[in-house]
Parts: C-alpha cells; sequence; structure tokens
C-alpha cells in the first residue's frame, strides 16, 4: 500500500515574477508503506523542494500530496500534524541544536506533539539508543558534543516523534568514513527494527547502493526513473548523461560487461568478489 | 559576490545620478535636507520640488518605487497634518463649537500643515534617491572616506567602515539560515504561528539560540579567514575601486548651490508662510 502518493505534483519559485522557476515539475509518484527509498539526482534538480512538499512546509503549486491517501491540504490547520508523521532531518541537522541539555533537545518533537513530559522522555532515550547515543550523553548541553554525536542528537529528535515515513537529507555530509558507515547501519536497523518508510536524499552512490530497495531519479524537476536499486545502478551510461554518477563497483562491472564478460552489474563490493572470483579462477582470459 | 548583495533598495542602473560619487551623492543629499527646512515660504518650497521632481526623473528609478518608499510614513505624516491643521494663528476659516471648547481650523494652520506634509516627504524621498541610486558596499565607502577627517579625534573610521560592510554582507546570508533554522523546527511540529504574545516570544527560542551559534561561528572563521589573508585594519590599506570626482560631480555640485541659493534668496525676499 502507497504511504506516500504524489499526483501531478508541480512547485514554482517566484509564480508570478519574471524569475519563475519550475523546480518540480509534474511529478507522479508513489513511495510504498516499508520501503527505503533512495532519491538522487545533481544539484539543483529539484529534490529537496520534491521532499518538502512530503510534510508540508512547502505546499505544491499545483497537484496533490497524498498521505495514507488522504490529500496533506484537505485541511490546512492541521498541517502540524502532517509534520509529525512525516518527520524530516535537514542538511546539517546539527545547526538546529537549541536546548539546555541533549535529552530536553530529543524531547522537543515529542512535545510539540502533546505527549506529557515522561512519555517524551522515554521516546527521546529510545531515539538516542537508536542512533547510538551513550545514555551519559543525553544530561549534557548539546554544544558539547562532537560533530558526530550533534547529528546523531539531531536525527534523534525527529525518530522521537515515531514518524511514518523518515526523510533524510544527506544524513552524511561531512562525516568521516566511520561515522558515515555507522550512521548508515543505524539507519538501516532503524529501517528495519520499525518497520516504517524511509527516504534518503544523497550524493554518494555508494550510499544509496548499500541501504535502498528502491531509487528515484530526479532530474529539471522532472523524476525522470523509479526502480528497484540495482536495476536503476545497471543503466549507468544513462546516469552518467544526468550528471550523476553510479557507484565505483558497479561502474567496474558495467565495463567488464560492454567488453563482454559475463558479469550483471552488482552494487556493493561482496556481490562483485562474488562475480569475479570465479572468472579470476579460470584465468581471466575467457571472452564471450 | 559582494558586488551583487541583493540588499535595502538599490536599484541598478546607469543613469547620471547612478554615476555621480557617492561622496558627492551623501554630500548633496545633506545639503538638500537641510535647505529644505531653509525654505520657510510658497516660493522657496516650489523650487525645491522643482528640483526634487527633476532628480527623482534623473535618477531613472522608476516613480511607483519612490511612492512605496512613502507609504512607510503616511500614517505619521496624516497626523501631523491634521493636528498642525488645529494649531495655527490667523484667520478662521471653519470653526465648529463643542461643549466646553472650539475647534477652528486656520490659514495659518493649514499652511503649516501643507508646509510640515511637504517637509517630511522630501526628507523621505531625497534620502531614497540616495539609497536607490547607490549601492551599500559604495556607500560604506563614502562614508569610509568622509569621515576621514574624524581620525583626529581618534574615531576608528576604517573599523567602522569595515563593519557595516560585514554586517551588510550578512544580512542576506542570515536571513537564508533563519529561513533553514525555521523550516527544521516547523518540522519539528514547532507552532510559530498561533498562541498569544508571550507563547510567540518562546517560540521564538528554538529559532533565536541556533541563529546566534552560527553567527558567531560564522564571525570565527570570518575572522580566521581575515587573519590568513594578513588583514591588520587599515593602515596602509589602498582601495580596489577608487572613487574619482569627475566633470558630473562638478556640475551636480554647481546646480545645486545655484538651487540652493535661490532658496536662500526666496527666504529673505518674501515674507515667512510658516508661523
Amino acid at each position: 500500500m502507497p504511504v506516500i502518493e504524489t499526483n501531478e505534483l508541480t512547485f514554482l519559485y517566484g509564480e508570478g515574477t519574471p524569475f519563475c522557476k519550475t523546480a518540480v515539475d509534474h511529478v507522479s509518484i508513489s513511495i510504498e508503506q516499508g520501503e527505503f527509498l533512495g532519491l538522487i539526482g545533481h544539484t539543483g534538480s529539484g529534490k529537496s523542494t520534491l521532499i518538502q512538499q512530503f510534510n508540508g512546509l512547502l505546499r505544491p503549486t499545483s497537484g496533490r500530496v497524498l498521505l495514507n491517501g488522504k490529500d496533506i491540504w484537505a485541511e490546512p490547520k492541521k498541517i502540524r500534524s502532517v509534520r509529525f508523521q512525516v518527520g524530516m532531518v535537514f542538511q546539517y541537522p546539527e545547526h538546529q541544536l537549541f536546548e539546555e541539555t541533549v535529552l530536553k533537545d530529543i524531547c522537543f518533537g515529542p512535545q510539540n506533539m502533546g505527549l506529557p513530559q515522561d512519555e517524551a522522555a522515554e521516546r527521546a532515550r529510545e531515539a538516542a539508543r537508536f542512533v547510538g547515543l551513550p545514555d551519559e550523553l543525553l544530561g549534557k548541553s548539546p554544544f558539547e558534543l562532537s560533530g558526530g554525536e550533534k547529528r546523531r542528537a539531531a536525527i534523534a529528535g525527529v525518530i522521537a516523534m515515531d514518524p511514518d515515513v523518515l526523510i533524510l537529507d544527506e544524513p552524511t555530509a561531512g562525516l568521516d568514513p566511520r561515522g558515515r558507515d555507522m550512521l548508515l547501519t543505524q539507519i538501516s536497523a532503524y529501517h528495519r527494527d520499525r518497520n516504517n518508510t524511509v527516504i534518503l536524499v544523497s550524493h554518494s552512490m555508494e550510499d544509496i547502493a548499500r541501504v535502498a530497495d528502491r531509487v528515484l531519479v530526479m532530474n529539471g524537476g522532472k523524476a525522470v526513473m523509479l526502480d528497484r536499486t540495482e536495476k536503476i545502478f545497471a543503466r549507468g551510461r544513462e546516469l552518467e548523461s544526468l550528471g550523476l554518477r553510479v557507484p565505483e563497483v558497479t561502474k567496474i562491472l558495467l565495463t567488464l560487461r560492454e567488453h563482454g564478460y559475463p558479469v550483471e552489474a552488482s552494487l556493493t563490493v561482496d556481490q562483485a568478489v562474488e562475480q569475479l572470483l570465479p572468472l579470476l579462477k579460470k584465468g581471466g582470459a575467457f571472452r564471450g | 559576490m559582494v558586488r551583487d548583495i541583493t540588499l535595502g533598495q538599490y536599484f541598478p542602473g546607469n543613469s547620471l545620478i547612478h554615476r555621480l560619487d557617492p561622496r558627492m551623492k551623501i554630500l548633496l543629499t545633506l545639503a538638500f535636507i537641510v535647505f529644505i527646512f531653509v525654505a520657510t515660504n510658497f516660493q522657496g518650497l516650489a523650487l525645491m520640488l522643482a528640483m526634487m521632481l527633476l532628480v527623482l526623473l534623473l535618477s531613472g528609478v522608476p516613480l511607483s518605487q519612490y511612492l512605496k518608499s512613502l507609504k512607510a510614513v503616511i500614517f505619521i505624516v496624516a497626523f501631523t497634518f491634521v493636528l498642525n491643521l488645529f494649531y495655527g494663528g490667523g484667520d478662521t476659516v471653519w470653526s465648529q463649537h463643542f461643549p466646553g471648547f472650539t475647534m477652528r481650523i486656520t490659514n495659518g494652520g493649514i499652511s503649516n500643515a501643507v508646509f510640515v506634509a511637504v517637509r517630511i516627504f522630501s526628507l523621505i524621498l531625497f534620502s531614497s534617491v540616495l539609497t536607490f541610486t547607490t549601492s551599500p558596499t559604495q556607500l560604506t565607502d563614502a562614508l569610509e572616506r568622509l569621515m576621514k577627517p574624524l581620525k583626529v579625534l581618534h574615531v576608528k573610521v576604517h573599523e567602522i567602515a569595515m563593519m557595516m560592510t560585514i554586517a551588510l554582507r550578512f544580512v542576506p546570508t542570515l536571513l537564508e539560515e533563519t529561513d533553514k533554522i525555521m523550516n527544521a523546527q516547523k518540522a519539528r511540529g514547532a507552532d510559530l504561528e498561533s498562541g498569544g504574545f508571550m507563547q510567540r516570544i518562546k517560540s521564538l527560542i528554538p529559532i533565536l539560540i541556533p541563529l546566534f551559534v552560527s553567527s558567531f561561528r560564522r564571525a570565527y572563521d570570518l575572522a580566521m579567514a581575515m587573519e590568513c589573508r594578513c588583514y591588520h585594519g587599515g593602515e596602509g590599506r589602498t582601495k580596489m575601486k577608487q572613487l574619482h570626482m569627475s566633470g558630473l560631480d562638478a556640475a551636480a555640485a554647481v546646480c545645486s548651490a545655484l538651487f540652493c541659493a535661490a532658496v536662500l534668496y526666496c527666504a529673505l525676499r518674501f515674507p515667512a508662510a510658516l508661523r
């Protein structure tokens, strides 16, 4: 069952002025309950504008966004409740921390939902566990944390609202490889555990290849591809023409394939090894 | 980057007024503002208005923009206009008895009211010409140059100008940042639109604190970048864009001086309409 559906969704910036720009152009897609969707596209392709319409931060110029089958703008006064169901983690979310303690900051969302204090705190602790924040950090000021810890705290602040759909905009930007790895692992674990929908916006094709079930490709405000991850990355040449790349491993295998080797485009190093080892054992001289 | 700051009211163009040296523009604006108050009779006022119309047309900025800038003061002008109507000397034009007092409008009151209204409007319009035709960076440059003599009094002219430039430069950046933080807090269900006065003040905290934090971070970064480029204040510093007075500026100065002299002549020659 689709959790988010868009219907000819269009968003114009500066409507009615000479600087009018179409940021999202008649996008009709449907996102299934429980799936992990990757969203890629080069800068200015309309990714951010698209996701900000999913939780009602931007109101579409035309077209509709359906959340669980209901138009989110049917009752504009109740748009806040949509934001609790569709949680959004912005780029560099650590810049939004403001409370005295980490725990209070994570509680901000749940308290805005109207939850009593103890329940909000309980949710906050649970969310902190999900992102791997140790308990002893919760009493500290968020400004004392390291960069990576701040990032986790800010993500926990959104997870604590227990949204049906979690949208993350470049959550790993600026983290070191280890931090990146851990965060991605935790996000996938969260996804498996809660079985809710996650949308991950990223410029890192490796990240997307690792975690996403399906991938949506945006270009010039249009949704140009939406398919299973391995099928999307098998179309390496098309992606390159859109200014995107495929993961390095996939690229190597695709090139081998073009040279006639019997391999499939794989997304991770492990899958590639499985395919390449038998070939190497045969002596590598085989050409189809 | 700094050149195309879209801040304030600057209206890019290449009119005569745009091409004037910003220092000359500041000085002339000041002179005109002073002479609005020198004109105490209708002859002088008419001259000032003629001068203003000429400048407005020369600036090449659409007149509708000027009207927009008047909107902000329309309430004050209407208020003082009405108040002045009833507090003037001279012959009574209209009167109405109320129990306990009499309201009367006199011809002196009318001319006072007109004068005050025209003066406030002219004040706004002359300064609008300056801000419409001079970019913020040009303005601070010119101010720095004009305030240079104050160095004798140990006023840190260069530092003040640098602070103004930096402040102007970061206004758009901070606006963008505010927008981002507001969106992030709204996504966490922050309610910025409803509630009473205190409630609204409180709801600003989640926005102001991150904004402060990021402003400090930017300030440190900027200071570091400036030190890396050996910035050490105004001592011996030269300008990439030198300000030059040209024949155009001289012509503008002469024309304005003639106009001001005429206004002064009117003020001395004809009786004052103000009392």
